[in-house]
């Protein structure tokens, strides 16, 4: 205890801060925040849009998903500061799947100014160089026109956190985006080699600096730091997604549209979902069992009676 | 005592010209950086285009040279008229061994100005016959010193990397700072400073180069010997300094001394830059002057004067540097006498390569690529992810500073081909994203002692995550391993397709060993060295 002194000393401080920024939200705005559905899925139920049309489709989903969920205003106070974390860790296009969806990521930015964001902030630790992978992933320029300010995560930046876990004492973790009002959380449904698939859960790992040796103990890791961050909102990005050669793909075959996009409180839920869209069991994702095991939310997302949507 | 004070001197002129170029150098770079990899700025090499002497050694040695580097004809024209302007009034490294000559007369009670021409001031012309001759046989080894690369290199392994650290390690501690002590009101100071130069100044992220403290002793050895001579580099070794001395044989701009009014006080020649002056001060050198004005400043009867003449009028007091034709030949000879030298080290006689020894993408074939690298560093400035390291023993004396990639440190980005689009001569070739992704530059392999699925039986993987190849050059296998108790499990191990792997060393770049790697990429099956391809394409495994 007296080796993390200093580290509890500041995480206790972020802690109070954050306390003290929920319990504005609860005053302000608590009573619609328990409005509205736990979970909603939105999917294309129009013919099948061509190339040009994925993006004008991706737009009316993510729009159609989170108001199935009673609207961003159930996440979003006045004046709040949110960061919208997308999965942006490739030097791909979009087209490969290997990133978010730029447009699903611009809709959701406009959705959180619209609610009365002060300032959205829109950035991911990248795998590859970020400066091209924020340009080729196409979200950098698609937040920046939703009225975005996209964010370099700063490498030196990553604080040690206490998030006192089950296995994981502290992990290094990046304070710009906890110390955000509201979290938003917008990862693509992706194979993953190790890990099978890589959904809301795995897209937390972008608040993580040093990610390599934590995949010895994927699932772990995953739950302790999802019970640390406790995203509120998560949407989950299924225009395109990965089907085979993830995380990082490459071969356009390896995409599937499937023109989904579900918006939720409950990321064990959306990863069960996520899972389904992949075509997986849900023993083949071993973390979406080891949260529910630790009661962080029902792998079982129909029980959550999600609203579901054909949008066209 | 009735000395005209002038405000507008032609001296004074020249240090400020001086400044701005040192700080457009200084900014050029700044410039090249990996801000936006598909397009990187034609000027990144601009200041090389200048350089006559990578010019001239290039086309001996490598019979080639991109066409851009004749721009640095101009510079040779421009010695013709005014002489060695470019070492006095432009050269970034001539600027900054002014200042330390300056530091030096403030520390030096006496100082040992010694501005007399010296015979020793001839070493550097043998310096550049002897190479000149040992470039007809491919040696290129004299770039690695001129003074244009000299500088363009230390600032960016050293001044650069050593002024970033320092700013944002002290803004870093500051913020990493206990909250409720002093960090509030230190980051007040210290996050402005790290925002500012962030976004303006160094806007990639910290590099840092293996042997920086050599180079930084090479630079900080040429400053002190300002101390025995001022700008000793330049009258002394610098080789573009002789090659433009001899362009400056008899320039039309001259200088004479007004003998009426010349009372030989000899402040003149005590402030001459170059020591271009012989006896009493009245004879003068062109090939050394570098036409600071420091005589006509200082002299108080104006006797000093510059003017224009016809290259083919001799003047008496006009005198050549004296290099005989005898003394060039023994240079020449001298030169090739000392070729072997070059060549000491195994790898340069072929048949044999380094492991370590991984170029960047497009390297050419090494004898070829040596012809031409000046070790510069500006692919190393532009690499984004810091891979590309100097060379201090893996290439051999010829290779020394030039590029390797040291995956650990840095890995080569995909669809990045920035190092082959910036390289001034070419020796890395310009190459487009497709035909990059097709050239190997190494081969990975396991260490399966290390590597944590076999070894530990535990799931890893982070490799075959990051494996840019569309169809994965690394693949897994579920492996049945057995742990203490005897229980077995599946877990996937991970290979290698030597067919798909192009060495890009993404993988021993994120292994999870802090250390040493338990994937490493060797120079084998580089595209470039057909000798050294031991893996036949296209077999099956056995």
């Amino acid at each position: 205890m007296s080796r993390l002194s200093r580290r509890d000393f500041v995480v206790r401080s972020a802690a109070g801060a954050a306390a003290l920024g929920a319990g504005n939200l609860l005053g302000s705005g608590a009573l619609a925040a328990e409005e509205g559905a736990a979970m909603a899925i939105a999917r294309w139920g129009g013919a099948q849009p061509g190339a040009d049309g994925i993006d004008a489709a991706a737009v009316k989903l993510t729009e159609q998903a989170v108001a199935g969920i009673g609207g961003m205003k159930r996440f979003v106070g006045n004046g709040d500061v949110v960061w919208v974390k997308p999965n942006i860790a490739w030097d791909r296009t979009p087209e490969l799947a290997a990133n978010t969806n730029p447009d699903v990521v611009a809709t959701v930015v406009r959705l959180c100014l619209e609610a009365g964001a002060k300032t959205v902030k829109v950035g991911d630790h990248t795998c590859n160089v970020a400066t091209a992978t924020y340009q080729s992933s196409g979200i950098a320029e698609a937040a920046r026109r939703a009225g975005a300010e996209v964010v370099h995560v700063d490498p030196l930046r990553f604080r040690e956190t206490a998030v006192k876990g089950e296995r994981f004492d502290a992990l290094k973790l990046y304070p710009e985006m906890l110390e955000c009002d509201l979290l938003v959380n917008v990862p693509i449904v992706k194979h993953h080699g190790l890990a099978t698939a890589t959904l809301c859960m795995k897209n937390l790992m972008g608040l993580m600096d040093d990610r390599r040796r934590y995949h010895q103990a994927l699932p772990d890791m995953l739950t302790d730091l999802t019970r640390f961050v406790k995203p509120r909102i998560s949407i989950l990005d299924g225009v395109r997604i990965l089907t085979r050669g993830g995380p990082r793909g490459g071969n356009p075959e390896d995409v599937a549209v499937k023109m989904t996009v579900a918006a939720g409180v409950d990321v064990v839920a959306l990863d069960a979902f996520g899972a389904e869209l992949m075509g997986k069991k849900l023993d083949e994702v071993p973390s979406i069992g080891k949260a529910q095991a630790a009661e962080l939310g029902t792998a079982d997302y129909r029980s959550l009676s999600p609203r579901e949507m054909n949008v066209s | 005592m009735s000395r005209r004070r002038r405000i507008v001197t032609g001296a004074r002129v020249r240090r400020l010209v001086q400044l701005v170029f040192l700080l457009v150098f200084f900014g050029w770079v700044l410039l090249a950086r990996p801000v936006s990899p598909a397009e990187p700025h034609p000027w990144f090499k601009l200041g090389f285009l200048l350089d006559p002497l990578i010019l001239i050694f290039t086309w001996v040695a490598a019979h080639a040279v991109p066409l851009v580097l004749l721009f640095s004809l101009v510079v040779i024209g421009v010695t013709l008229v005014m002489g060695r302007v470019f070492c006095g009034w432009v050269c970034p490294l001539g600027t900054i061994h002014d200042v330390a000559g300056r530091g030096f007369d403030r520390l030096q009670r006496n100082p040992k100005r010694r501005d007399r021409w010296s015979r020793w001031q001839l070493t550097k012309y043998f310096v550049l016959v002897g190479f000149l001759a040992m470039a007809v046989f491919g040696v290129h080894w004299i770039c690695v010193f001129d003074p244009l690369v000299l500088f363009y290199r230390t600032t960016t392994t050293v001044l650069l990397p050593g002024a970033q650290w320092a700013v944002e390690e002290s803004s870093t501690a500051a913020f990493h700072s206990d909250p409720g002590t002093v960090r509030d009101w230190l980051m007040a100071v210290t996050e402005p400073v790290y925002d500012f130069t962030g976004d303006h100044v160094f806007v990639v992220k910290q590099q840092a180069f293996l042997g920086a403290g050599l180079i930084a002793l090479v630079f900080v050895v040429l400053l002190v010997l300002n101390a025995y001579r001022r700008r000793f580099w330049c009258r002394y070794l610098c080789p573009l300094g002789a090659l433009l001395g001899v362009f400056a044989w008899r320039p039309l701009l001259r200088r004479a001394i007004d003998k009426e009014t010349c009372n030989q006080c000899d402040l003149c020649a005590m402030r001459c830059h170059g020591a271009a002056a012989a006896e009493s001060g009245d004879r003068w050198k062109p090939s050394e002057c570098l036409g600071c004005l420091n005589c006509t400043e200082s002299c108080n009867r104006d006797s000093s004067r510059f003017h224009l003449a016809w290259p083919w009028r001799k003047e008496p007091t006009t005198e050549s540097v004296d290099l005989s034709l005898r003394a060039a030949l023994g240079a020449a000879v001298g030169g090739l006498i000392a070729l072997p030298l070059m060549r000491l080290s195994p790898q340069s006689r072929g048949k044999r390569f380094h492991p370590l020894l991984i170029r960047p993408p497009g390297a050419r074939e090494e004898r070829e690529f040596l012809k031409r690298c000046t070790s510069c560093g500006l692919c190393m400035k532009v690499c984004p992810t810091g891979g590309l390291q100097p060379a201090v023993s893996e290439a051999g004396l010829e290779g020394l500073w030039t590029p390797r990639l040291v995956p650990r440190l840095g890995y080569c980005e995909y669809d990045c081909t920035l190092c082959s689009q910036v390289c001034p001569t070419e020796a890395i070739r310009p190459l487009g994203v497709e035909e990059k992704h097709q050239t190997k530059i190494g081969l990975a392999a396991f260490d399966t002692t290390r590597c944590i699925p076999y070894a530990y039986g535990r799931e890893c993987m982070v490799c075959e995550e990051h494996c840019p190849v569309p169809d994965k050059a690394i693949y897994f296998i579920e492996a049945e391993v057995v742990d203490r108790d005897g229980m077995t499990k599946t877990v996937k191990q991970p290979h290698v397709d030597p067919d798909l792997c192009i060495g890009c060393g993404v993988c021993e770049n994120k292994c999870p060993y802090a250390d040493r790697p338990a994937i490493r990429v060797s120079s084998a099956n580089e595209t470039r060295n057909p000798d050294n391809q031991p893996i036949l394409p296209g077999g099956d495994i056995y």
